[in-house]
């Protein structure tokens, strides 16, 4: 049956859709309501507070944390980006697609404990290999490339966020036409100017959300950054050592409802600009579609 | 047809013959599209691979050096590890059912029943919760589950129980139970994609011919749709068995899983043990993905996007 013509079943699956949405949410809106209450989880009466706020700017160790964590955030941001759209560029090329998809997408698959273990004693291997290459060679130049630092941190984020942008820009891609670039390069644009001046502007959407994405994804990593990030410490990494030391405290709950406010508020503000831009592009294109009435 | 390969080098053609070599700027573009490749060959499938070789070196006592021992399987094979691995696999295969049970109606609904203009908003919805940090929403759940938490609070105010659900965490259920509110929204996302498979119009010949909706589903949908399903139900068979936190926070005793041996032979600094629960991850994922590949060609997958 059509479910148009039975307008009662139609509303109920809306209402099991958003029930289903809203059971996946619940968990974060119940942490949000408990990080505004000055009396904690399981008090009877509800008070009001901005406090647990106001003690997560105060902790210098959770401001510093947050440094380090927009840093991490920036540079994977800026390499995986541009590494996803050459990856999209030349998976639309390939004529053998079932290589690169296959590579671009398997870290979905792989846990990240499975990952993030595997690549700590990778990199505390070529760090001992590269100490051993320096100590033949009589120099130290070597010794701390793949030590576990920030270097180490990215690389593995990059691997964790490059499937989820690689996706993005491709569904954007998807929407574009080769035959403009033709088109570009016949009127003698090159590769460059082809890419820059007319696909860029139209996949432009799909990179910004990749972008926002990513940022979103490193900073709530925990598993993969906690292992091999080395001596500094993250947002997520403080918050889940202060949940594991001391319990969950009003500053957790209110540091857990943070992180999450700024998450939804960024994919918020991208589905309201992705309807935004649409309505606007349709209402431009019905305007030039109007015949002309002289 | 243009090829982006190409078409980025900024080169003049030549009649055969008198091609002058391109500058090697020119020639160095294309390899620029193989650069997120190269990377992900050196830093993703090379150590991944490299699981096994570490697998089989020596244990020291901080550390591990090279050598060939199957000590680490033996240790994982003939212990309790073993059982507590296969229960992880049982109770993963329950919340992958779960998952596609309340998840893979809203994919069909969604590409059937909703305006395409409209279709990847919705979709958007669940990539909502999914942009809250894992860990956070598995920390959330405590609240939520435990003795006086919101669900218990609840059902007793209703009068609906009279003691509280003590089984709801700290329990095998507790880890299920995360597992279906963490990777719900990757069946969603994969049976989406597979529902493009199949044709709006299947819909209406379905009804013409007087087709019930288990029949559609049994003969039409689920043929035509196996390659995202099986994507998203691998997805979440593994991660059940991968992810640490969920039964390190959610999970009682007896409730551990490949990952949580892992990070607990790490800090144990038991490397080789780490490796080979690793290395026995990995070989369990690509044999899944290799017989899914055989069975319905998983490209298809991305066919739409192509």
């Amino acid at each position: 049956m059509n479910d148009y013509e039975n307008i009662l079943l139609h509303r109920l699956k809306w209402t099991y859709l958003l029930l289903v949405v809203l059971t996946l949410m619940t968990p974060v809106i119940y942490v949000m309501y408990i990080s505004f209450n000055a009396n904690g989880f399981g008090a009877n009466e509800y008070a009001f507070t901005l406090e647990f706020y106001g003690l997560i700017f105060s902790d210098e160790l959770l401001i510093g944390a947050l440094r380090w964590t927009l840093m991490l955030a920036v540079v994977v941001t800026l390499i995986a980006i541009p590494m996803a759209l050459l990856a999209a560029k030349y998976y639309k090329a390939a004529d053998n697609k079932l290589f690169p998809v296959f590579l671009l997408l398997a870290p979905l698959f792989v846990p990240p404990d499975i990952l993030g273990s595997a690549l700590l004693v990778f990199f505390k291997n070529l760090n001992l290999t590269f100490v051993w290459l320096g100590d033949q060679l009589g120099m130290s130049l070597f010794d701390s490339w793949f030590r576990l630092s920030f270097l180490t941190a990215t690389i593995g984020l990059i691997i964790y966020t490059i499937p989820y942008s690689f996706v993005v820009i491709l569904i954007t891609m998807g929407r574009y036409h080769p035959e403009q670039t033709e088109a570009a390069r016949a009127c003698g644009a090159n590769g460059w100017r082809a890419f820059w001046d007319i696909e860029f502007p139209q996949i432009r959407a799909g990179v910004f959300s990749a972008c926002a994405f990513t940022v979103i994804l490193v900073f709530n990593e925990y598993t993969r950054t906690s292992l091999l990030k080395g001596g500094f410490d993250t947002f997520t990494t403080v918050l889940i050592s202060q949940m594991l030391n001391t319990g969950m405290s009003g500053q957790s709950y209110a540091m857990s409802a943070l992180v999450s406010f700024v998450a939804i508020a960024a994919i918020g503000s991208i589905i309201i600009f992705t309807m935004l831009r649409a309505e606007t592009l349709s209402r431009v294109a019905r305007a030039k579609a109007e015949p002309v009435m002289s | 047809m243009s090829n982006p390969l190409t078409d980025m080098a900024d080169g003049d053609t030549f009649p055969v013959g008198l091609q002058k070599k391109a500058p090697l700027r020119e020639r160095l573009v294309p390899w620029a599209f193989r650069a997120p490749l190269v990377f992900m060959l050196l830093f993703f499938a090379f150590p991944m691979a490299m699981t096994v070789v570490f697998s089989v070196f020596e244990r020291t006592m901080f550390w591990m050096e090279p050598g060939f021992t199957l000590f680490s399987y033996e240790n994982f094979f003939f212990s309790a590890r073993l059982v507590n691995f296969l229960n992880s696999m049982k109770y993963s295969v329950i919340s992958v059912v779960i998952c596609f049970a309340f998840g893979f109606p809203i994919a069909v609904f969604v590409r059937k029943s909703i305006p395409q203009i409209a279709q990847h908003r919705v979709v958007l919805l669940f990539i909502l919760p999914f942009m809250v940090s894992e860990i956070i929403r598995v920390f959330a759940l405590r609240p939520v589950l435990q003795r006086n938490g919101l669900i218990n609070t609840t059902l007793l105010d209703l009068g609906i129980i009279d003691e509280p659900i003590t089984a709801l965490l700290y329990t095998h259920t507790g880890v299920v139970i995360g597992e279906v509110l963490s990777f719900l929204p990757f069946i969603v996302f994969s049976g989406f994609l597979a529902m493009e498979a199949v044709p709006k119009f299947i819909f209406e010949v379905c009804d013409d011919l007087g087709v019930g909706p288990w029949r559609r589903f049994k003969d039409v949908i689920l043929p035509l749709a196996a390659p995202g399903i099986f994507a998203g139900s691998v997805f979440i068979f593994v991660n059940g068995l991968g992810v640490a936190l969920l039964p390190n926070i959610l999970g009682g005793a007896g409730a551990v899983n490949a990952g949580l041996i892992a990070t607990q032979a790490i800090t144990a600094l038991d490397f080789p043990l780490a490796m080979a629960v690793s290395a026995i991850m990995m070989t369990t994922l690509m044999t899944l993905l290799w017989v899914g590949h055989r069975l319905f060609d998983l490209t298809k997958i991305l066919t739409p996007l192509s």
